[in-house]
């Protein structure tokens, strides 16, 4: 348990028409970056907030660094770092008084506040735009701010509730950087979703892929990966036998669509593939394309929970959220 | 002493709340000025055309003109509407995300709506620092001394909690900024009209007396009648008793009602 900083037990949460936790278990260790990876709906705000003491799970239980998040709320609040994925920062505010309000929310030391809030603000590089209002901000500096509210209390686990989402490649860079050093230098526990696959390859130690309230599966990137069982062959043909000719060949099919692709899982796909054409042509099928992919995340959630990730309603709203801001405070 | 620094955590969290309020007004004073026009057409246009009628001369207390006798109503119904509406802005913040990243810091719910009322609160004193001077160019004779001008403060502050607690606990119930501005403006001119803030009581039509009788802004008007207008402060503390208790029922509601708008 002592090198726990999260830990989950049996968590439900249901609300009136659906299930959004359903009997999810798993723990964080301490300085590990950890990321929820699944489709909106998903339920992974759900269990953020379930965390964050913001809602009361309907069962389960609940530790961060062994506090009981239902039995003490507050001290748990004191020890975490929360940056949603919607729009945090007052835009009304400059970029300081933002940070200074979140210290006094802390209790941070009035001797301490203003040494703490300008570190913070350097280490995020906000220091010459401090005095300046959040309105006038670009989306990548608003969400450093955001995160640069969530440290100024030194939190020993960092909640980040898609913390790329709506920035370009760029901010997007900068925000994956930072995440790193902040694990790296002070060993902060990051607790993070995400429904980019290669923002959660990227960064995290450990992923969770969560579907429908269900944790599918927890592993290293890596080993996820090399779950799925090899190389990835798709090969298109317009003729319909080709998947049972395929079955009847020995090969495991993860995938037939209507469009006439089949996706193989094999190893040495580059070696195999000669070899498959041959045996297709001599049962008389037609190939069109055939393209040979090694596994990355998305095909481990296809794997296990028999659906592609595809952007769902909740992104688009924040990205709407998100413009409708900048434009109101223009 | 545990309890004294409990207490004292919840306050500094309310007062740091208000503070995040007074900044932002701070930086951006075009919404202060605004709001003076509705008070300023009510004293000059509509007080102006009602003080020559004579049914509402003698029935006003004597010694007072109706402008006179109409100002702290005016007063009331401009914090009022400032407070009523208060409930769009908490929707707003929990739309972009302000809201829970509130309630993920250690702060308890109480605190943060208190915070937030009391920044209802605040805006109502810039509202009657506007409404006095708007009295003074109008040359309107108010009692300005310093005791009752702190007694005219107390009472605007809790009246813009009150309303403000309304209509938070309204947003838990409704739940988006459309429906708010609609329950906004319907409850808004009842409350006004079922008061003594533009006409005495006594001219109000029978079946709408016992509902001014229940009405806070009834309350909230006359004691700021007493204070600026007719230094009679009789009733004052009767006045103070029923809005503050008016202020803690919806400042509980609110605080119950917040959970139900993060979830």
């Amino acid at each position: 348990m002592e090198d726990k900083a999260v830990i989950v037990q049996d968590l439900v949460k249901e609300y009136p028409r659906v299930k959004a936790l359903d009997g999810v278990s798993f723990s964080v260790d301490k300085g590990e970056i950890f990321g929820l990876l699944g489709p909106n709906g998903a339920g992974k705000t759900t269990m953020i907030r379930v965390l964050l003491t913001l809602i009361k799970p309907t069962s389960g239980k609940t530790l961060i660094y062994d506090i009981d998040t239902a039995r003490n709320s507050q001290e748990v609040r004191s020890i975490c770092g929360y940056v949603p994925q919607d729009v945090s920062a007052d835009g009304d505010l400059t970029a300081y008084e933002n940070v200074l309000i979140y210290s006094k929310l802390y209790a941070m030391p009035r001797k301490e506040r203003k040494e703490r809030i300008n570190q913070v603000l350097e280490y995020l590089e906000l220091t010459n735009r401090a005095n300046d209002m959040v309105n006038t901000f670009s989306g990548g500096m608003m969400r450093r701010l955001e995160i640069a509210q969530a440290l100024v209390n030194r939190p020993r686990v960092l909640f980040l509730d898609e913390p790329s989402i709506g920035l370009d490649p760029n901010a997007r860079r900068i925000i994956w950087d930072l995440i790193k050093k902040l694990r790296n230098e002070f060993g902060t526990t990051i607790f993070m979703t995400t429904h980019d696959m290669n923002e959660a390859d990227v960064l995290c130690d450990r992923i969770g892929i969560m579907n429908r309230g269900h944790l599918a599966t927890l592993d290293k990137p890596s080993e996820l990966k090399s779950s799925v069982g090899g190389d990835i062959i798709s090969i298109t043909s317009g003729n319909r036998n080709c998947y049972s000719k395929l079955v009847e060949l020995g090969y495991s099919t993860i995938t037939n669509t209507a469009d006439g692709r089949c996706d193989l899982v094999v190893k040495n796909g580059e070696t195999l593939i000669p070899q498959l054409l041959d045996s297709l042509k001599t049962a008389g099928i037609q190939v069109e394309s055939v393209s040979l992919k090694k596994p990355n995340l998305d095909d481990v959630f296809l794997k296990y929970t028999g659906a592609r990730i595809e952007e769902g309603d909740t992104f688009a709203d924040t990205r709407r959220t998100r413009r409708v801001f900048t434009r109101l405070t223009k | 002493m545990n309890v004294l620094k409990t207490m004292g955590k919840f306050f500094y969290n309310a007062f740091t709340i208000a503070e995040l309020e007074v900044r932002k007004i701070r930086h951006d004073q075009t919404q202060i000025w605004m709001r003076m026009v509705q008070p300023a057409l009510w004293l000059i246009i509509y007080g102006e055309t009602m003080s020559k009628l004579n049914a509402m001369n003698s029935s006003i207390p004597s010694g007072l003109t109706y402008l006179q006798f109409m100002t702290p109503g005016v007063l009331a119904q401009s914090a009022l509407f400032v407070a009523i509406f208060f409930g769009i802005n908490v929707v707003w913040e929990r739309d972009l995300g302000l809201l829970n990243k509130l309630l993920s810091t250690p702060a308890s719910r109480s605190s943060i709506i208190l915070g937030k009322a009391l920044s209802a609160g605040v805006r109502g004193i810039l509202q009657s620092i506007a409404i006095v001077i708007l009295a003074l160019i109008l040359r309107i004779h108010l009692i300005l001394n310093p005791v009752h001008l702190a007694g005219v403060f107390l009472i605007v502050i809790l009246l813009g909690m009150c309303f403000s607690c309304v209509s938070m606990a309204l947003a838990s119930i409704f739940r988006t900024r459309e429906r708010m501005m609609g329950i906004g403006q319907a409850i808004t001119m009842p409350l006004f009209f079922a008061s003594s803030a533009i006409y005495p009581l006594a001219i109000m039509p029978s079946w709408i007396q016992p509902f001014a009788r229940i009405n806070p802004l009834t309350y909230v008007v006359d004691a700021l009648r007493g204070l600026l207008a007719t230094g009679n402060l009789a009733s004052l503390p009767i006045d103070i008793f029923a809005i503050a208790l008016a202020t803690v029922v919806f400042l509980i509601l609110a605080s119950l009602g917040l959970k139900r708008m993060v979830s």
